[in-house]
């Protein structure tokens, strides 16, 4: 536990002084909403209303894969990647810390996000705001964790930055099924229907176990 | 052929008994395919029913092999467990493949022209399930140093064997609520007309073996090769 | 009894076709310093990281013990008990010296005091730049806090591949020094070099490896000194050559 928060510490310490990753995250999510606009120019905001979750959804994904690409990233300069593999006990500290970063990071990456949204196509987004704000927290875990395991492995791969979507985005369908439609419901000022968080829940705790047992033998060598 | 440069040779005898078992099955699969009444709606495109769902069995089944090869070599580091997850997964996308090229052929005979892709329940799983192996085999060509290669590619071996029931549980509740219309094309469900049933049967019955004796086959070519690359470098 | 006792029987590691280490022996008692010698691709740095149990072995058996312990130690606990230092600093360039310190200390679960740290900065000389982030360091300062980093928990044995690389004269010396007192401190140190001078200075004992294999044990008193092992890798190098050639 100790690890985890150690790691936590250092990714928030070292992104606050870099912010490279934050800033490339979230100039990529307004570049994404801008291409949306471009490609539904003339759009009237009722209809924009419903398409909003979607569009939310796949500009948070893309954003995501960005983050998580460079969360890994960072620990190869000067292979830091190696002092962690040197940490005693077990490595699934190490993940979740990392994890818990890069879930604070996006959590933060969507809201400016769908603030931009909101000022871009005139929504008012706020009645939803708790709403989304929760489905997108529990999405965000099972992105986060298994985002953190493949990225590790795909850091250290060849043709990295086209090989972690391509392990990634799969794996999100769950996530991103259940969190567009919960989203879709928040939008239109309906809560969250259960028969979507369920889901988001399971696959988020799914993963995040499966993240905190495999990531021993991705962090060897 | 020398025999003895196959004494000792793992998987040898299962190899065999599922080569026997193949040479008969694939004849009388053939011969009951044709003897199988042509479809009075469908036509002669209904035949794909032999062939398409039977494929079934080696797209999912391929994935469990891979999953249970990715964790017995995690758990003990034994090269022939990574060539069963690989076998399995060679296999498995030759007949996820299979099944997403014939789907469409049979859609656009069933339902008529511009049916070529229904997002229908199990054809979009087998999608995810194609794209999942191919990001699994894309792991393994990317990744420099056998070892490391092996150990990413069985972790991700393992999420996807997770990953198949979680995708049927969304496309059900994705589906159910957003393409409603889709339902009715499930049509495929019903039940077999007069004289379907034994070609049904033959057709799961040979394509399974089919899958078992090329996954046993890609595995046994798998331990081979590392045995040879052992004998070249000592 | 303090210390750890490393142990390899008939290590062998081996990344698809090629092997880079084929059946080495090795033990490091508790206290003990060995060298480890040969040309690039000798074997050397896997052997390093598979002492340090980063790198589990293709086959051969690897066992730490502690000192009055009978079962091996896990690897998870075993990486509790050295100290590495790679051919890279394994710092970040963000962090000062004194945070990336304490950011080591935490994954080891040692003492992140300020006194804890400074008796660590002190002797390795790096007090005054404490404070300053470890991108901006030179070569011999970041080599320096490399060496804190690996000792923030108090390791029994320090496995330090290649650690003069890239230092001058001076600073190669100042070094040498501070590990001959880590050493004093009862450390055991495993040394990578290409270098028979350093080995000779830090080591009491010697290994020369060569594409995988031990080509030679060397013990103090014995030959292990400087003309003796110089020939040893210039025998080794001729070898080399006369195997291209052909």
């Amino acid at each position: 536990m100790r690890v985890a928060l150690a790691l936590l510490w250092k990714d928030l310490v070292t992104e606050w002084r870099s912010r490279d990753r934050l800033v490339a995250m979230v100039v990529f999510s307004i570049l994404v909403v801008v291409v949306f606009q471009f490609a539904w120019p003339a759009l009237e905001p009722d209809e924009m209303r419903r398409l909003a979750s979607g569009v939310l959804w796949v500009t948070y994904v893309f954003a995501a894969v960005i983050g998580l690409g460079r969360s890994f990233a960072m620990e190869l300069e000067n292979d830091a990647m190696t002092a962690l593999a040197l940490a005693p006990g077990t490595r699934g500290w190490i993940f979740l810390g990392k994890a818990a970063a890069t879930w604070l990071l996006i959590g933060l990456v969507q809201a400016l996000t769908a603030v931009v949204f909101a000022l871009f196509f005139r929504q008012d987004l706020l009645p939803g705001a708790a709403g989304l704000a929760l489905v997108a927290g529990l999405a965000d875990v099972g992105i986060c964790s298994v985002g953190t395991l493949l990225s590790a492995m795909s850091v250290r791969s060849r043709f990295r930055d086209v090989l972690l979507p391509v392990l990634l985005i799969p794996t999100l369908i769950p996530v991103l099924g259940a969190a567009t439609r919960a989203s879709a419901a928040t939008l239109a000022g309906d809560s969250p229907p259960w028969d979507a968080l369920q889901p988001l829940i399971v696959t988020s705790a799914i993963y995040t176990i499966l993240g905190f047992l495999l990531f021993d033998f991705v962090l060897d060598e | 052929m020398d025999r003895s440069e196959n004494a000792g040779v793992p998987l040898e005898r299962t190899l065999r008994a599922l080569g026997v078992l193949m040479g008969v099955l694939l004849p009388v699969y053939a011969w009951t395919v044709v003897q199988a009444p042509i479809d009075s709606v469908q036509g002669v495109m209904q035949k794909i029913l032999y062939v398409h769902p039977p494929l079934a069995y080696g797209a999912y089944l391929g994935f469990v092999a891979t999953a249970i090869g990715g964790a017995l070599f995690l758990w003990r580091g034994e090269e022939r467990h990574d060539q069963l997850a690989v076998a399995g997964a060679e296999v498995g996308t030759i007949f996820c493949t299979l099944m997403l090229v014939t789907g469409p052929i049979w859609a656009r005979g069933a339902w008529g022209p511009g049916n070529w892709w229904v997002w229908d329940a199990r054809l979009t799983l087998t999608l995810l399930l194609w794209f999942v192996y191919l990001a699994y085999l894309l792991l393994r060509s990317f990744t420099e140093g056998d070892e490391r290669a092996a150990r990413f590619a069985s972790v991700y071996g393992i999420l996807g064997v997770v990953l198949i029931p979680l995708n049927y549980w969304i496309i059900d509740l994705v589906g159910s609520a957003m393409h409603p219309s889709n339902i009715e094309f499930q049509g495929r469900d019903r039940s077999l007309g007069e004289g379907m049933g034994l070609p049904f049967a033959v057709g799961n019955l040979t394509l399974f073996f089919a899958f078992a004796y090329l996954l046993v086959l890609r595995w046994q070519v798998g331990l081979r090769r590392s045995r040879l690359e052992a004998q070249a470098d000592a | 009894m303090r210390g750890v006792r490393l142990e390899g029987v008939g290590l062998e590691k081996r990344f698809g076709r090629v092997a880079a280490l084929r059946g080495v022996d090795l033990e490091v008692r508790p206290g003990e310093s060995l060298a480890v010698l040969g040309a690039n691709g000798a074997g050397k740095s896997t052997l390093l990281r598979i002492l340090a149990g980063l790198s589990r072995p293709s086959a051969g058996r690897f066992e730490a013990h502690l000192a009055d312990a009978a079962d091996p130690l896990s690897r998870e606990r075993l990486r509790g008990h050295v100290g590495y230092v790679g051919h890279a600093s394994l710092l970040y360039g963000e962090l000062t010296a004194r945070e990336n310190l304490a950011f080591a200390a935490r994954l080891h679960g040692a003492g992140t005091t300020d006194d804890a740290l400074d008796s660590i900065l002190g002797p390795l000389g790096l007090l005054d730049v404490a404070d300053r982030r470890a991108g901006t360091f030179s070569r011999g300062m970041t080599q320096r806090l490399a060496i804190a980093r690996a000792i923030v928990h108090d390791p029994d044995v320090l496995l330090l591949d290649e650690p003069f690389t890239g230092l001058d004269e001076v600073s190669a010396r100042r070094l040498s020094g501070r590990l001959g007192a880590l050493r004093e401190r009862g450390h055991s140190l495993v040394l990578i070099t290409h270098d028979p001078r350093r080995a000779i200075e830090l080591a009491e004992r010697g290994l020369v490896l060569h594409r995988g294999r031990v080509r030679a044990r060397l013990s103090a008193g014995a030959d292990f000194e400087l003309e003796a092992l110089r020939e040893i890798l210039a025998r080794l190098g001729r070898e080399e050559e006369a195997d291209r050639a052909a």
